[in-house]
């Protein structure tokens, strides 16, 4: 599946430039196409503007699953991840492609590792039409997730007696070129090694030996990085689709009929953000309306207990009710599984999320857990007075059923007694007859046609 | 549209009756060459096929062909009324639901009628290849009923094994083992009491004894059976209808038992 929209914490700045440039108008900066060939047709690529022309496509692991992937790498601002957006199979759409346009601006023509193919090449295949719209868009990513697989690795930095010692920037990046050969390449790119090093800074304890800064990977220093990256996803809305997947439903108390009722009067009825499904409202609505509420929760409660206290009273009163708080604190939550489960090694994860746990001072998830047993419970109630509810209704149609399968009963047995009476003692008895180790009939004789 | 008139009801009383114990519900196929009959048990381990020639019948009439679907314990109920010296018509329409049999009784001037009704069955031909067999014993029916019903009482199956010497019936059961070993004699007298073996190659199969049980249920057709053995095939056999060949026959084939010595 597409992923429509993809929030980059990292560089939010980066990604609202390139997220302009989206539409495929004939805005002429971002349009970049491969030469085409029968077997790799053209492709459509989004670019950040501020992205320069020297800016190459090169294949680096993915931080996650550890596979060649293709990320684009700008010597003067960073690096790019493509995200690939498609249409749903059940709608297949292509692209038209007119390369005429803008054949003579195309300064930033870029071809996947390759070198430079001449621009005449490019005005060479005019318009064209591809099969699969697939639209690839660069955002930013934050080159520290690149990193960390070398800062983890035990294979680096293991000093005697299974210590991390302080290393030389020189030695990750030394492992990482290993895995991939442009990244040695990448290295002598104008800033990119600086980047590189100061973004390496941020998740590493440092010391300076000799003018030469040291560096050992900081596991409280990352959960500070991912933490602070999560909250920044996670500040005003997240993307509609994750808000109502994740956050809405995943806090959503089962409706119970009477006690709804009571709801609207107890509470105002527009404490409640998200009833009604998110789709159509925009998410900066959502935002306002949720710092809103955070507002109004500040003044009403003076501490988190006492929020808490207000928020169970009324949660048992008026079948559950998600406070502004609970809710932003949802979203910290599923913002920062979302980066991990996106950029970050499985058994990394389950550290930082054990860690974020423990670490209450940083964030504290208890009144969002205790919210959540209580929805959990609700929901349970729910589930068995509805199962209850379901037997007593199907008391009420078995009435006709049990007709209807009294009189199938019926025939079924009067079928079963025909056939029976059909049958000859001979037959029956031959039924029992261990026929194990004996072909059919059919093993010996072909059919006839 | 089909009439057949059989001189001997008793000839499809037998028929029927030795079938209808392997057999629930079939087709009688009925051209102008007369009416056949094939069919498999409900495991699909044996097989029995009859043929009732045009030539039984006096006289015999089909223009078209015709399945009767017969079940046969309802075609028993209705040959009960048959006896011995009655005569036999069957009729049955073009695309008939019930097939007519009309009993006459020449002695006793009485007529008797039923209609039996007909069903659709769905039944899949096999096509037998005429076989050469390693081994054909022609023996009286009665003494191979014997044979079977007596191994039966030792065990489940029996293992035929004809040689030079002859043919050896054999079971081998939890009480015991016992075996029938039968040679080459001619009776001149009784030439029906003759033991015929033509033997090609040794061979030796294992069959299921309440089969073979079974198929002697037609012991009273004819008193004479050939029984014909190969390796990996099927054991077949056979009775004819009336001492007269061109009548017709009924045939019984029965998978060997492979790989399970009992």
């Amino acid at each position: 599946m597409a992923r429509a929209t993809r929030s980059k914490a990292a560089s939010g700045s980066a990604a609202a430039k390139s997220s302009a440039a989206t539409a495929p108008a004939p805005s002429n900066k971002s349009r970049y196409t491969l030469p085409t060939t029968a077997t790799n047709p053209p492709k459509i690529f989004i670019l950040p503007r501020k992205a320069t022309s020297e800016a190459r496509v090169v294949s680096l692991p993915n931080p996650r699953y550890n596979k060649p992937t293709r990320y684009l790498v700008c010597p003067e601002t960073g690096i790019y991840e493509f995200t690939r957006i498609t249409a749903p199979k059940s709608t297949p759409r292509s692209w038209l492609i007119d390369t005429s346009v803008n054949a003579g601006t195309g300064a930033e023509n870029e071809e996947k590792p390759d070198p430079k193919k001449p621009e005449s090449d490019d005005s060479e295949f005019g318009a064209y039409v591809t099969k699969g719209a697939e639209l690839y868009l660069a955002t930013s990513i934050d080159p520290v997730f690149l990193l960390l697989p070398a800062l983890v690795s035990d294979e680096t930095a293991r000093g005697e007696g299974g210590k991390k010692m302080f290393v030389e920037s020189d030695d990750y990046f030394d492992q990482l070129s290993k895995a991939s050969p442009h990244f040695s390449e990448i290295l002598r790119w104008g800033s990119t090694r600086q980047l590189l090093e100061s973004r390496m800074a941020t998740v590493c304890d440092t010391v300076d030996a000799g003018g030469e800064p040291m560096y050992r990977f900081s596991k409280e220093k990352l959960l500070t990085e991912m933490l602070s990256k999560a909250k920044r996803m996670s500040e005003n809305s997240l993307p509609p689709s994750m808000e109502e997947k994740f956050v809405a439903k995943a806090l959503e108390a089962p409706v119970l009929g009477l006690k709804r009722e009571d709801t609207t009067t107890t509470n105002s009825s527009d404490s409640t953000p998200k009833v009604e499904p998110a789709e159509s409202q925009s998410s900066t609505e959502a935002a306002e309306t949720m710092t809103s509420h955070a507002s109004e929760a500040s003044t009403a409660a003076t501490s988190a207990a006492d929020e808490e206290a207000t928020v169970a009273a009324s949660a048992l009163k008026a079948s559950m009710q998600a406070s502004p708080e609970v809710t932003k604190l949802q979203r910290l939550r599923v913002a920062f599984s979302f980066i991990c489960s996106s950029y970050i090694v499985p058994s990394q994860v389950s550290q930082l999320k054990q860690q974020l746990s423990e670490q209450k001072k940083l964030v504290d998830f208890s009144p969002l857990d205790d919210y959540l047993a209580q929805v959990a419970k609700l929901r349970q109630e729910a589930a068995s007075s509805r199962s209850m509810g379901d037997y007593s209704r199907k008391h009420v149609l078995d009435e006709e059923e049990l007709m209807d399968r009294a009189e199938k009963k019926r025939k079924m047995e009067e079928d079963e007694k025909r056939k029976k009476a059909g049958e000859s003692r001979g037959v029956k008895n031959l039924k029992k007859v261990n026929t194990s180790g004996m072909k059919k009939m059919s093993d010996f004789f072909k059919k006839k046609t | 549209m089909l009439e057949a008139r059989l001189e001997q009801a008793m000839l499809l009383k037998k028929v029927v009756d030795a079938i209808k114990d392997l057999v629930q519900d079939c087709n009688f196929d009925c051209n102008d060459s007369g009416i056949a009959l094939q069919a498999m048990d409900n495991s699909h381990v044996a097989l029995v096929s009859m043929m009732f020639k045009a030539d039984a019948f006096s006289p015999y009439r089909c223009d078209r062909n015709i399945a009767l679907g017969v079940n046969l314990v309802s075609l028993t109920k209705v040959l009960r009324a048959a006896q011995n010296d009655d005569v036999l018509t069957l009729k049955a329409e073009d695309a008939p639901d019930s097939l007519n049999l009309l009993l006459e009784s020449v002695e006793a001037d009485r007529i008797s009628e039923y209609d039996l009704k007909l069903m659709d069955i769905d039944q899949e031909h096999l096509g037998i290849p005429e076989t050469e067999y390693a081994a054909t014993i022609q023996m009286p029916s009665a003494e191979f009923k014997r044979i079977c019903t007596d191994l039966m009482a030792m065990s489940e199956s029996v293992t035929i094994e004809a040689n030079k010497d002859g043919i050896k019936f054999a079971a081998n059961g939890d009480i015991g083992n016992g075996s029938v070993t039968l040679r080459s004699h001619s009776n001149v007298d009784k030439p029906a009491q003759n033991v015929d073996i033509e033997l090609t190659e040794p061979v030796t199969l294992t069959f299921s004894l309440k089969y073979l049980v079974n198929f002697c249920k037609a012991q009273p057709l004819s008193e004479r059976v050939r029984i014909s053995l190969s390796s990996e095939v099927p054991l077949l056999v056979e009775y004819l209808l009336s001492n007269d060949k061109n009548s017709g026959h009924l045939r019984f084939y029965l998978a060997p038992k492979i790989g399970d010595e009992e």
